[in-house]
């Protein structure tokens, strides 16, 4: 352990400065932005209407397994139609992921945080089956399972050669504006909302609230879905049980909350928490310590952030 | 190859005996909490640090009961600082607790391996069957007397919480200032001084299920051990409808589940691991397929993930 006795410019400027001049840096900060808006326009859909979506991490999971799944049965399909397939399979396999929660929870009136937690664990055993089985490169008969490597033609391309960065963020920012002007610019926002505060009050009001339920949840699991498909064929182009345990959907959830659920607060959270923790990964490499120390720097981050809102919140209300 | 099906049932028997106070310690913990109105999603992360905290006491001093008691305390640390953000500070109780979370599952690993950087060389040790070893006696003794005085306690805390909560007056502030803190206060009833008590009461519960976790799911300490077993428990109690007595229902059954479908694994030997994934859903699934039936009778305190304001 040489971090003892604390160099502290070294620190500072690893998780500061390292980000954008480390090789590859500003490509991690953009594949985590896009991946961290995406799921949190998701999640922070769900919350304006009052809905917990914990299970974008779950919907993430089988986004990416839809992606090879598609890949490995439809590979009859043209190049330009297995392309979009692929990414429209990963949405679905999102929506078809979060379409349990709702329907319980329209249906049946059952908690959706407790079923999206459940979906969880279910969604690792899921892709840990598909990659260990029907997904598996042949590749790999012993070792850690991996799929197979998307070639060149089924990767998200660069906007300019050389620049790292992918028609994934530009999209990504497009979907950020176009629910920023269909959802907060329209009479929807307010639906949302009522359905959010009180559903006694929506139906009194004659809002459709199973409907703005439904809607709000099956598109975050179609975003959470897509997200899996960005950051697969945009970054990672093989799936491998790495994808598993990244917490990438917990940290979406704290980018919706940062970002107030505002559709685009949500996107000016996302590049600060890809940002940081970029800056965080090469710090805790840079003192040799685990990366791990990530999450525990995410949670502090975010009693910060929560505790800010609390004190510019106080000097209103008290 | 023949398997005898009275050793498959002891196996599951056994296996569910082991696995269940687990739940039940971090259900009980989970129930008092949430009846006060406050729901600690970051149950996990508080039980990875009291795992953490578990193995690294017991490799130095060797007696689990230190690492027991400093288990506890880190929790309770952790817990009051959930508590204190949740409840005085009014933040977001998911996003607290999620926040939490985060925070145990990085800081559990960091700090273990800070302490052994190199590997651990010494055994854990765990507490002795507290009658004594039994193994000579068929059933009894191999699925119930050899198990350890905390299995024996947390069946113990089930009854004590359900009785705590209808039948003495502390228990029903708790359950007031969940259920109408508004007029809990009228009546008198500090409404944050109850809730903070609650949640302190479950965090400590956490820790107790840390430490019961390293005896019995794990030879030693790895990332995120826990794996989604402490958020399980928010599933049980919810289908339990925050009632002690059917938690412990709800935890039996879901480890009967899980300790059947880990017993076929083990007998069918898949080889690649590729089937067993599908079985280790099992339980979960079973979870999920009870919430038509048990989700719609399911009833929460009326001001979870509420907080309180005076005035």
């Amino acid at each position: 352990m040489v971090y003892a006795g604390g160099n502290i410019e070294v620190a500072l400027s690893s998780l500061f400065l390292n980000p954008i001049t480390l090789s590859g840096g500003i490509q991690q900060i953009f594949v985590r932005f896009v991946l961290f808006y995406t799921m949190g326009l998701g999640v922070g859909l769900a919350l304006k209407a009052g809905l917990w979506n914990i299970g974008a991490q779950g919907q993430l999971l089988v986004g990416m397994v839809m992606v090879f799944v598609v890949y490995t049965f439809l590979a009859f399909l043209p190049w330009p139609v297995l392309y979009i397939a692929m990414i429209i399979g990963a949405a679905l396999g999102g929506l078809l992921w979060i379409s349990v929660p709702t329907i319980l929870r329209v249906k049946f009136g059952a908690n959706e945080i407790v079923v999206t937690i459940l979906l969880n664990v279910v969604a690792i055993n899921f892709a840990f089956y598909m990659l260990s089985g029907p997904i598996k490169s042949a590749g790999t008969a012993l070792g850690f399972p991996h799929s197979v490597n998307l070639p060149a033609q089924f990767q998200i391309p660069s906007i300019v050669s050389g620049l790292p960065i992918t028609y994934a963020v530009p999209a990504t920012i497009a979907i950020g504006i176009i629910l920023y002007l269909v959802v907060e610019r329209t009479s929807f926002r307010v639906e949302a909302n009522t359905v959010g505060e009180s559903t006694e009050t929506a139906r009194y009001a004659g809002i459709r609230i199973n409907r703005v339920m439904a809607i709000t949840m099956l598109a975050a699991g179609a975003l959470a879905g897509l997200a899996g498909a960005t950051y697969l064929m945009g970054y990672r182009y093989e799936l491998d049980i790495g994808s598993f345990s990244t917490n990438y959907g917990l940290v979406a959830i704290i980018c919706a909350l940062v970002g107030r659920k505002h559709m685009l607060g949500i996107g000016l959270a996302s590049f600060f928490f890809a940002y940081m923790t970029i800056g965080a990964e090469s710090m805790a490499l840079s003192a040799n310590v685990p990366t791990y120390v990530v999450f525990a720097m995410e949670g502090i981050m975010m009693f910060g952030i929560l505790l800010g809102y609390y004190l510019t919140e106080r000097k209103y209300v008290v | 190859m023949s398997v005898a099906l009275s050793d498959v049932m002891l196996g599951i028997l056994s296996t569910t005996i082991q696995l269940s106070p687990f739940y039940l310690f971090a259900g009980m913990g989970e129930i008092v909490s949430e009846q006060s109105g406050v729901v600690n999603l970051g149950l996990e992360g508080i039980m990875l640090m009291s795992l953490m905290t578990t193995f690294v006491v017991d490799y130095m001093t060797g007696n689990p009961w230190v690492a027991l008691l400093v288990a506890i305390g880190v929790a309770g640390l952790i817990g009051a600082f959930f508590a204190l953000t949740a409840i005085k500070l009014r933040m977001d109780q998911i996003a607290s607790g999620l926040a939490i979370y985060l925070f145990g599952l990085g800081l559990s690993f960091v700090i273990f391996t800070v302490v052994y950087p190199s590997g651990v060389t010494t055994n854990y040790v765990s507490l002795p069957p507290l009658l004594g070893n039994w193994n000579t006696i068929p059933y009894v003794g191999v699925v119930f007397l050899k198990q350890n005085i905390m299995a024996y306690a947390s069946v113990v805390l089930v009854v004590v919480t359900a009785f705590f909560l209808t039948r003495t007056s502390l228990g029903l502030r708790v359950r007031a200032v969940g259920e109408n803190p508004k007029a809990a206060d009228n009546m008198g009833v500090n409404v944050n001084k109850v809730r903070f008590l609650a949640t302190l009461f479950g965090a400590l519960m956490f820790g107790v299920a840390g430490f019961y976790f390293a005896g019995n799911f794990v030879p030693g300490f790895q990332t995120d051990i826990i794996a989604g077993r402490g958020f399980i428990v928010l599933a049980m109690i919810y289908f339990a409808n925050w009632k002690p007595y059917r938690t412990l229902f709800a935890a039996l059954s879901f480890n009967v589940v899980y300790a059947a479908q880990s017993e076929f694994v083990s007998i069918a030997g898949f080889g690649v691991a590729s089937y067993s994934t599908l079985f280790n859903m099992l339980p979960y699934v079973f979870l999920l397929a009870l919430i038509p039936v048990f989700g719609r009778r399911a009833r929460p305190p009326k001001f979870l993930l509420k907080p309180y304001r005076k005035g």
